[in-house]
C-alpha cells in the first residue's frame, strides 16, 4: 500500500518510531519482540527444547520395556511418562513448530510486512514456557505428574492428585496459545496478501495453514470446554461425567474426540504444505495438481469434523453409529490420495536431486503412507475391536506423528534454515541425520505392530514374556533414533555459527516471494508490498517480482 | 520496540479488526456451546 493512503496519525506514529529500526539489545529483544521473525524463531527453539525433553520422557518408557517386568520405575511413575510424553510432544513440541514455521513464513510467502496482530502474536508465545512450567512442575509434587494418559478420560482422570488442576491450567494456557495464533494467521492471511495474490494464487503452505488454523478456533475451545466440566467435576460437586451423580463418563470420550480427531490434523495438514514446496523445488516441476491439493486439504478439514468416533468402537454404540464413523473415516483415504498421488506426479519426469529437505520429504511419503494404511486397518470395526487399545495403535499414530508431521517439520526446517541464518547448513550432517533417523524409526516403530497384533496392551510398564524380542528391537531404535537427534542439534547450532553463505534463492530456482528477499531475510521485509499480479507464486512460474 | 506493520492504511486496520473479532466469537460460541451441552445432558 502506498504511503499516500497513509492518515497523518499513522505517518507521525510511523516518524516517532523510526522507519528503519533493528532488533532490541540482549533479552528485551526476545521478551518485548513483534517481529514475526523473531517470534518464529523464539516458536522454533521451544519446541526443539520440548522434543528433547519429550523425547527423554520416551527414553525412559522404551528403557523400562526393554526387557519384561519391571527393572527401573514404578508402574505409576511409567504411567507418568506415558501421559507427559504425549503432552509435551503434541502441545509442546509439533504445535509450536508448525507456528513458529508459520510466523517466519507465512508474511515472507504472502508479502506481508508482518503478522497483522503482532503484540497478540508476542503474547501467545510467551504463555507457552509459563504453561510447560505448569505442567512439568507436576513432576515434582506429592502424587507427581498426571497419569491417566493424555486423553484424560474420568472416571480415572479424577483421580488425580495435586496436578489436577496444574495440568488442567496448563492446557487451558496451551489452548489460549494456540486460538491466539490461529486467530492472528486467519487474520493475517485474509487482509494482509500482497496486491495480486489471490486465494488460488497463495502457497500451499498458507493454503494449509489456513486451514488449519480453522481447525484451531474450532475445536480447541471444545478441548478447553471438555477440560473445564472436568474440573468442575473434581472441585464443585457438578456431575458431568460422574456416573455417580448421574453424568455420563461416554459424554467426555465424544467431546474430547471431537477436539481429538481434528488435533490429529492439525498436526499433519502444516506438514502436507511443507511437502508441496520442497517436492517441486527438488525435482524442478511446478506442483502437479495445485487447485486439487487446495480442495483435497480443505475435504479432509471437514471430514475431520465427522469421525471422531472411530476411537471409541469400543464403548458400545449402535451399529448405525459405527457403520456410520466407519465409513466416513475410510472417506479420508480419498484426499489422502490424491495428495499423495500429486506429490508422486510432481516427482514424475522431474530432475531430481536428493538434498536433505528433499529426502526428509521422500520418507515422510512412504512413512506416513504407512501410518495411513494402519489407520484404513483400524478405520474397519469388527478389525478395531481386536486392535483397540494395542500396540498397534501405538504404531500406527507414532508412524503419522513421527516420519509423518516430524519428518515434515525437518524438511522444512532444513529447506528454509539457509534463508533463516544465512548459511548453508552442513548437508554431510544433514544426509547422516536423515538417514540414522529413517532407519531406525522404523526400527522403533515396525515391531509395534507386530506386538499390538499379538495382542500387547498400550500404556503398560510390564509384558507377558512373549512380546519381548519385538519389544527389545523396537527399544534399540528407540534409543539410536533418540542419539541421532543430537547430531541435529549440533547442525543448528553449526549453521547459525557461521558457514558457507547462502544466496538468495538457495536452492536451484525454488518458487515464492520468501525467494525474492536476501538471504538472511531482513528484520523486516516487504514494508512496500511486492505486486505479484503478473507472478505466478502457486504453480511455479520463475517471473520477476515487481 | 518493534512496531504493527507501517504500510497498514486505516481501512486495512478496520478488516484486520473486523475479522479477529469474527474469529473470537467462533471461539467463544464453541466453548459455551459444548458446555452448555454438557449442562443439557447432565
Amino acid at each position: 500500500m502506498a504511503s499516500k493512503d497513509l492518515d497523518s496519525t499513522d505517518r507521525l506514529e510511523q516518524l516517532r518510531e523510526g522507519e528503519h529500526h533493528g532488533p532490541d539489545s540482549g533479552i528485551k529483544r526476545w521478551l518485548f519482540t513483534t517481529n514475526h521473525k523473531d517470534i518464529g524463531t523464539l516458536y522454533l527453539v521451544f519446541s526443539l527444547l520440548m522434543f528433547f525433553i519429550g523425547g527423554a520422557m520416551a527414553m525412559v518408557i522404551r528403557a523400562e520395556l526393554f526387557q519384561p517386568g519391571l527393572q527401573l520405575v514404578e508402574p505409576d511413575f511409567f504411567n507418568q511418562m506415558t501421559t507427559m510424553h504425549a503432552l509435551v510432544m503434541i502441545f509442546g513440541a509439533v504445535m509450536p513448530a508448525f507456528v513458529g514455521l508459520a510466523n517466519w513464513m507465512i508474511p515472507l510467502m504472502i508479502g506481508a510486512p508482518d503478522m497483522a496482530l503482532p503484540r497478540l502474536n508476542n503474547w501467545s508465545f510467551w504463555i507457552l514456557p509459563f504453561a510447560f512450567t505448569l505442567l512439568l512442575s507436576t513432576l515434582f509434587l506429592p502424587g507427581g505428574a498426571p497419569a491417566a494418559g493424555w486423553t484424560m478420560y474420568p472416571p480415572l482422570v479424577l483421580q488425580t492428585g495435586n496436578a489436577f488442576p496444574f495440568m488442567i491450567f496448563a492446557i487451558h494456557l496451551m489452548g489460549a496459545s494456540s486460538i491466539m495464533g490461529s486467530i492472528n494467521i486467519i487474520v493475517t492471511i485474509l487482509n494482509l496478501r500482497a496486491p495480486g495474490m489471490t486465494l488460488l494464487k497463495m502457497p500451499l503452505f498458507v493454503w494449509s495453514w489456513l486451514i488449519t488454523a480453522y481447525l484451531l478456533i474450532a475445536v480447541m475451545p471444545v478441548l478447553a470446554g471438555a477440560v473445564t466440566m472436568l474440573l468442575t467435576d473434581h472441585y464443585f460437586n457438578t456431575s458431568f461425567f460422574r456416573a455417580a451423580g448421574g453424568g455420563d463418563p461416554v459424554m467426555f470420550q465424544h467431546i474430547f474426540w471431537f477436539f481429538g480427531h481434528p488435533e490429529v490434523y492439525i498436526m499433519i495438514l502444516p506438514a502436507f504444505g511443507i511437502i508441496s514446496h520442497v517436492i517441486p523445488t527438488f525435482a524442478r516441476k511446478p506442483l502437479f495438481g495445485y487447485a486439487a491439493m487446495v480442495y483435497a486439504t480443505a475435504s479432509i478439514a471437514f471430514l475431520s469434523f465427522i469421525v471422531w468416533s472411530h476411537h471409541m468402537f469400543t464403548v458400545g454404540m449402535p451399529l448405525a453409529g459405527n457403520l456410520f464413523f466407519m465409513f466416513a473415516t475410510m472417506l479420508i483415504a480419498v484426499p489422502t490420495g490424491v495428495k499423495v498421488f500429486n506429490w508422486v506426479a510432481t516427482m514424475w519426469r522431474g530432475a531430481m536431486t536428493f538434498e536433505t529437505p528433499m529426502l526428509f520429504a521422500l520418507a515422510f511419503l512412504f512413512l506416513f503412507t504407512i501410518g495411513g494404511f494402519s489407520g484404513l486397518m483400524l478405520a474397519i470395526v469388527p478389525a478395531d475391536f481386536q486392535y483397540h487399545d494395542t500396540y498397534f495403535v501405538v504404531a500406527h499414530f507414532h508412524y503419522v506423528l513421527v516420519p509423518g508431521a516430524i519428518f515434515g517439520i525437518m524438511a522444512g526446517v532444513y529447506y528454509w534454515m539457509p534463508k533463516w541464518t544465512g548459511n548453508m547448513y552442513n548437508e554431510t550432517l544433514g544426509k547422516l541425520h536423515f538417514w540414522l533417523s529413517a532407519i531406525f524409526v522404523n526400527v522403533l516403530f515396525f515391531p509395534q505392530h507386530f506386538l499390538g497384533l499379538a495382542g500387547m496392551p498400550r500404556r503398560i510398564a510390564d509384558y507377558a514374556t512373549q512380546f519381548a524380542d519385538f519389544n527389545m528391537v523396537s527399544s534399540v531404535g528407540a534409543f539410536a533414533f533418540g542419539a541421532s537427534q543430537l547430531i541435529f542439534l549440533y547442525l543448528i547450532y553449526d549453521c547459525v555459527r557461521g558457514g558457507r553463505k547462502a544466496t538468495a534463492k538457495v536452492w536451484d530456482r525454488p518458487t515464492g516471494l520468501e525467494w525474492s528477499v536476501p538471504s538472511p531475510a531482513p528484520y523486516h521485509t516487504f514494508e512496500t508490498p511486492p505486486d505479484v499480479t503478473y507472478v505466478d507464486t502457486a504453480h511455479g512460474s520463475h517471473g520477476a517480482y515487481h | 520496540m518493534a512496531r504493527m506493520a507501517p504500510t497498514i492504511d486505516r481501512e486495512r486496520r478496520a478488516r484486520v479488526r473486523r475479522t479477529a473479532i469474527l474469529c473470537a466469537a467462533v471461539v467463544i460460541a464453541f466453548y459455551l456451546g459444548f458446555i452448555l451441552m454438557g449442562v443439557l445432558r447432565a
